[in-house]
């Protein structure tokens, strides 16, 4: 591992209240109402933005304590197993339907978009080497080309909080995601130095974040 | 600068892995080259099978030619590169896992379901059978693909990352250090250069395959969900043509490596070497729309681009490897045995066989061309004479007890008859498609049978050759778990 990479994931004690303001900002109900009227701001702006709150949240713990929760969830597949499924659940029309209607469906998507998502994917990140992150990556790539399609391509609304054009909308910027996350996660394979040292691993065996 | 004194590389024994790869592929090579001798001979009107038998046969032919020739490739590369980087033997035994569970399910939905909608599953054909199949048989075999896909891509996820984890990312693993700056000689080999290109092109073509195949399986059962159907196409021939593609740039690794030992001279990946791999990782990607030149309705831009790129990138890796390895054999003393005459053919096969695609790619030659035979002319030239012959060769290679074991005159007649009957069986092709014969028709009119009867006659010999082939692997297996040299020291050069 680089000594550039551990300068990146270096523990940020200060990282926490800036989170905590982040998430208190998204919550606030004239940004929340604003992010929610629309299907793609919703869904490709407020959602990621959770979810990457929680993925800091994870640069924010200790070396040790980021080990201790791998292990305790029982590693990194685990970790990533949980993630899949919370985020299925808040990829489901109706959720996001719920989530607009109801305040307490909100406040879950709230917590659980950054507690169960963001933070389990990024504690998973690092142990699951460059296969399990590419197969995450391509998996995450080709899914939100399918879903931006079915989306496109719905001759029905699929949420009722969203109309027609909106979810094509949201549909498009799928697509566009898919591509820029692709050239972003493929250009970044090209770039790099020949390992120099040696990554420490915790000790259940499982390299830290 | 490089360093181009010979210095022997150390023999490797081969891995039971990449044995399971080479006995796959064997066995579905030997059942594809038969299911097209009986397609041929059915056209010839020597026997009859009937039309919906063909097209079954015909789309099992397809795809299978594809996912071998995958299978193929991987084992060559995965054989060679792992003398480089350190490589995944469980994912290797992964994908060989999920390519079987694959072929499963296609031989499934086309014996048991009926399907018949060939390799290509062109939407919206599998979900508009006209009653001939269902929709859980066009379903099973669009899975297939799925899974088969989702194999190759674990594969090509663990070669990059051992790549990574060697030379720290994919542009120095192509060289890019050496390309762009002071050419130091340490330029990465060329087996690792090759490989970095094929993971670079196949993992986009995976991908893009994944999210046409998962839109089609939506669509079969809600057809409400349109697919734009040239977008399908697109993505289809994307995916498929760089797929295909890249089999031949992972077997000519075995070139790469071979033929050096057997010239005592090295193969170094110089600054045109690197440019040439680098400039094709490119063009594959874009050169697929020379497919679809017919379809007008493709905006103009991809059409002029599929006929310019269709062009250029039939040269760039060909020549500089066909000279590369001319000047490899030029005067080295070379001592021929199976092995280096089939990969020396291969070159051949595959300058040969790109001259057709490459005649092809024009549009007004395409316009009158494309839907003819002229086009299994070209891919089975590049394929038998090309990519197999390189799979072959390094499977008389692999297996060879001694350095100075001689062949039997059974495979020196063999590799004859390969070679007459292969470019037999490809020129009757090319001629009948001169001729105007449809591609893709079971039934052939009483003007086309000629030509049908002379390909079948060579597909008789290639398959003939294939099963000595096959049978002298098979044979030879246990030689190949030893680590001693294999290949004869040119004449005139101390051993």
């Amino acid at each position: 591992m680089n000594a550039r990479y551990w300068l990146a994931l270096r523990r940020k004690p200060g990282m926490f209240p800036a989170l905590l303001a982040l998430w208190g900002l998204l919550a606030l109900p004239p940004v929340r109402y604003w992010l929610e009227a629309s299907m793609t701001r919703h869904m490709i702006v407020q959602m990621p933005l959770l979810v990457a709150i929680g993925s800091a949240l994870a640069h924010s713990l200790s070396r040790q304590q980021r080990c201790r929760i791998v292990a305790a969830a029982g590693g990194p597949l685990a970790l990533l197993t949980l993630a899949s499924f919370a985020s299925t659940y808040w990829m489901m029309p109706r959720a996001l339907d719920l989530a607009v209607a109801s305040g307490a469906a909100d406040a879950v998507k709230f917590v659980t978009l950054p507690l169960l998502v963001g933070l389990p994917l990024a504690l998973a990140w690092r142990p699951l080497g460059v296969l399990g992150r590419g197969f995450v990556w391509t998996n995450l790539i080709s899914m939100l080309v399918f879903i931006g399609w079915l989306y496109i391509a719905a001759p029905l609304r699929v949420c009722n909080s969203y109309l027609v054009d909106d979810q094509a909308r949201a549909g498009w910027w799928m697509v566009y995601a898919a591509a820029g996350i692709f050239a972003t996660w493929l250009g970044a394979l090209f770039v790099g130095k020949p390992p120099a040292t040696v990554d420490t691993p915790c000790a259940a065996g499982y390299p830290a974040i | 600068m490089a360093d181009y004194n010979y210095v022997a590389p150390q023999e490797h024994a081969t891995k039971g892995g990449v044995l399971a790869y080479l006995l796959t592929t064997a066995a579905v090579l030997l059942l594809m080259m038969l299911f097209g001798l009986v397609m041929r001979a059915e056209q010839a009107q020597l026997i009859s099978i009937g039309a919906n038998a063909f097209y079954q046969l015909m789309t099992l032919h397809g795809a299978g030619m594809v996912g071998i020739a995958g299978i193929a490739g991987a084992a060559i590369m995965w054989h060679f590169l792992g003398q480089y980087v350190r490589l995944s033997t469980t994912v290797l035994y992964a994908n060989l896992a999920l390519f079987l569970v694959g072929v499963a399910m296609a031989i499934g939905a086309v014996f048991i379901g009926n399907f018949h909608g060939a390799w290509t599953f062109l939407f919206p054909l599998p979900g508009n059978s006209m009653g001939l199949w269902s929709n859980e048989a066009a379903a099973t075999f669009l899975a297939g693909m799925l899974v088969l896909g989702t194999g190759f891509l674990l594969f090509q996820l663990d070669i990059a990352r051992a790549l990574i984890a060697t030379y720290g990312g994919l542009g120095r693993a192509l060289g890019w250090p050496q390309l762009f700056g002071h050419d130091d000689g340490k330029a990465p080999p060329p087996t690792v250069v090759a490989s970095a290109m094929v993971t670079v092109v196949n993992i986009v073509a995976l991908v893009v395959g994944a999210s046409i195949l998962a839109m089609m399986l939506v669509n079969l059962y809600y057809p409400e969900f349109a697919i734009d159907p040239l977008l399908a196409k697109g993505m289809i021939y994307f995916f498929g043509h760089v797929f295909i593609n890249a089999t031949i740039y992972m077997a000519v690794i075995a070139v790469y490596e071979i033929l050096p030992r057997y010239t005592h001279r090295p193969w170094k990946a110089n600054k045109i070497f690197l440019l040439s791999w680098n400039c094709s990782t490119l063009m594959v990607m874009f050169i697929f729309p020379h497919h679809l030149l017919m379809d007008f309705a493709f905006p103009k831009w991809m059409l002029v681009m599929g006929h310019v790129i269709g062009y250029l990138n039939t040269f760039p890796i060909l020549i500089v490897t066909g000279y590369g390895a001319l000047i490899l054999v030029y005067r080295s003393g070379i001592v021929w045995d199976m092995a280096s005459r089939l990969l020396a053919v291969s070159m051949l096969g595959w300058a040969a066989g790109a001259m057709p695609a490459f005649i092809d790619g024009t549009i007004r030659v395409n316009y009158i061309m494309h839907n003819t035979l002229w086009v299994p002319g070209h891919f089975h030239t590049y394929l038998l004479l090309g990519m197999v012959a390189m799979v072959f060769g390094f499977m008389y290679y692999v297996t060879k007890p001694a350095a100075q074991h001689k062949d039997a005159l059974i495979d020196r007649l063999a590799y004859w008859a390969y070679v007459v009957g292969s470019f037999g069986f490809a020129l009757a092709f090319l001629y009948a498609g001169k001729e105007s014969v449809a591609r893709r028709y079971a039934e052939h009119l009483p003007a086309w049978v000629p030509y049908d009867r002379i390909g079948t006659a060579f597909a008789t010999l290639v398959v003939g050759a294939a099963l000595v082939f096959v049978g002298r692997f098979i044979a030879r297996l246990a030689h190949a778990r030893s680590a001693h040299l294999r290949a004869p020291a040119p004449l005139g050069v101390a051993a």
